[in-house]
């Protein structure tokens, strides 16, 4: 489905991302962790092209993405989340997904009604995104009016509504109680049965051990470890390079992260 | 001289007839510049251009004048387009300085073409419906001005649906609120911009034909002053909001117009100035200024 060959990326001589290799499966929650400054982001920007890599390749199911702008990578099949919330503000929820929203030319034929019509498949489709998201009672709301959680979901729907195939979720999780996280649990869930692939990046153990299937750890740039869940927890690099010790348990130890 | 109150209403009234012409030209400035964060100086050149091209093609063909309201903004639309592949497509994002020179070297080029085509002598614009006059009461309509207070608004209608009523508008505005987060969400920001210069590129051809119209004559000598003007409107009603650039538009329509009959057109544009200076000093975001905020 994706994968990464000897992908670099420096930043003035520092190496953000240094020779990672990784194949992603089709239908698989793949979860991808580390320090802080161990790479992760830089990665995502990497496969969604924000920036050129300075070495390396993008392979999107046997298409090579290399030098593609943002917004082909996304027709390619491609959406993502950020980390920091980057909603449009002054658009409606509503509007929000109805912009993300890509479909095949054959369903939407041409310039006009790209850009100045809308069919009732798709609105539908847009407010079933939105149940999906837990927002449906605020279709009509500006984005910068909700609440913090409700636009971590707007983040999710939006990524969503794009109709990818892999979908990138840069820290979800962040500034969430546990009750949200379980509910993001089931989300991505969801999205696993609905056939999307999904790249997770997370600090939040209990959300990257409770939901991928199998996780890379970052370290410096590079990957140090590769496994399920259950082989990366029992992994003594990995604890060292997280947090100095081998002697702790990563589950418990990293939420502040 | 004793100034009735009855002149100083009638002066209102025509400069905000006027008035709408400079709401369109604010407009253009403040969407490109709630777009792309920079400001096209060569917007109000455009402007006078695109009405000259439509003058030109009906003189030469022999079309209905009427038209000249239709080719005119049409040429607009292509110049702010070249202005903006000129200009702005191939500057790097995050100089600000270079596309506002390029911009300022565009205004002159297309001010010297002007010059060079016509040898420097205004030529007769044509007005519409300048043979009404509508009375009512004490005050009285120019036909003209009313025509162009009509099309300015009709304009701004159809620009106020395209923006918040159809992905059109809504990709741009998404792109002026977080400009890589709508590349990731599909939208070539190249593109949308290209669309947003010219789209404003109609509204000043529109403008142009407008101002030339109730001025009756149109000459390359009114580029500079509105580029002014436009400008002065866009800072008023605060860079980069839609709503501002139009109530602008029609307070400073007003206000000239107030201050000509008042002090005389040699110092009209002193008390406009300072008009401008009230503002700079007391609410340097304009009227409806905000804060700005984006990637």
């Amino acid at each position: 489905m994706l994968e990464l060959d000897d992908l670099c990326k420096h930043f003035d001589g520092i190496r953000a991302v240094d020779g990672l290799s990784l194949k992603i499966e089709r239908g698989e929650v793949f979860g991808l962790i580390g320090p802080n400054g161990s790479g992760k982001s830089t990665t995502v920007n990497l496969i969604c092209g924000v920036f050129p890599a300075t070495r390396g390749t993008v392979t999107l199911a046997g298409r090579n993405l290399g030098g593609l702008p943002p917004h082909r990578r996304l027709n390619a099949g491609i959406s993502r989340t950020f980390q920091n919330i980057r909603l449009f503000g002054e658009l409606t929820v509503w509007q929000n997904l109805w912009i993300a929203r890509r479909d095949a030319p054959s369903e939407e034929t041409g310039f006009m009604k790209n850009w100045f019509g809308s069919s009732a498949r798709i609105r539908e489709a847009i407010d079933e995104t939105l149940e999906f998201a837990g927002l449906a009672g605020r279709a009509n709301d500006l984005a910068q009016n909700l609440a913090f959680g409700e636009q971590r979901r707007l983040e999710l729907a939006r990524a969503v509504s794009a109709r990818p195939q892999l979908i990138l979720l840069d820290e979800p999780a962040a500034g969430m109680n546990r009750e949200e996280v379980e509910d993001l649990k089931q989300r991505i869930l969801t999205l696993k049965n609905s056939g999307i692939t999904v790249l997770l990046v997370e600090h939040v153990m209990e959300l990257v051990m409770g939901v991928t299937d199998r996780i890379a750890v970052l370290n410096f740039g590079k990957r140090i470890a590769l496994g399920t869940p259950g082989e990366i927890q029992g992994n003594d690099a990995v604890r060292e390079a997280y947090l100095g010790s081998p002697d702790v348990d990563i589950a418990e130890g990293s939420r502040h992260a | 001289m004793a100034i009735d109150f009855i002149d100083v209403v009638q002066a209102i009234i025509d400069g905000l007839l006027f008035g709408s012409t400079y709401a369109l030209i604010g407009l253009g400035f403040t969407l490109i510049f709630g777009a792309m964060h920079k400001l096209n100086l060569a917007y109000a050149a455009s402007a006078i251009a695109g009405a000259y091209v439509g003058l030109a093609v009906i003189l030469m063909s022999g079309l209905p004048i009427v038209l000249t309201f239709v080719l005119g903004p049409v040429a607009g639309g292509f110049i702010g387009f070249g202005v903006y592949i000129t200009c702005f497509r191939y500057m790097p994002a995050t100089n600000m300085l270079a596309p506002l020179m390029a911009s300022i070297g565009a205004l002159f080029f297309i001010d010297e073409i002007i010059i060079h085509a016509t040898a420097g002598s205004p030529l007769a614009f044509p007005a519409v419906m300048d043979d009404v006059f509508l009375e009512v009461g004490e005050y009285g309509f120019r036909g003209d001005l009313i025509f162009v207070l009509v099309t300015s608004l009709i304009a701004m209608l159809v620009l106020l649906y395209v923006l918040f009523g159809t992905r059109l508008g809504l990709a741009t505005r998404a792109v002026s609120q977080q400009v890589v987060a709508a590349e990731l969400c599909g939208i070539a920001s190249h593109r949308t911009n290209a669309t947003t210069f010219a789209i404003t590129g109609v509204l000043g051809g529109l403008a142009g034909c407008m101002a030339a119209a109730a001025v009756g004559v149109i000459s390359p000598l009114l580029t500079v002053p509105i580029t002014v003007k436009g400008l002065i409107v866009t800072v008023i009603g605060g860079l980069g909001s839609i709503p501002g650039a139009i109530v602008a538009g029609f307070a400073v329509g007003g206000f000239e117009n107030l201050f000509l009959l008042l002090f005389g057109v040699n110092q009209r544009d002193i008390y406009v100035f300072l008009l401008l200076f009230v503002f700079l000093v007391f609410r340097p975001n304009g009227l409806f200024g905000k804060a700005i905020n984006r990637d």
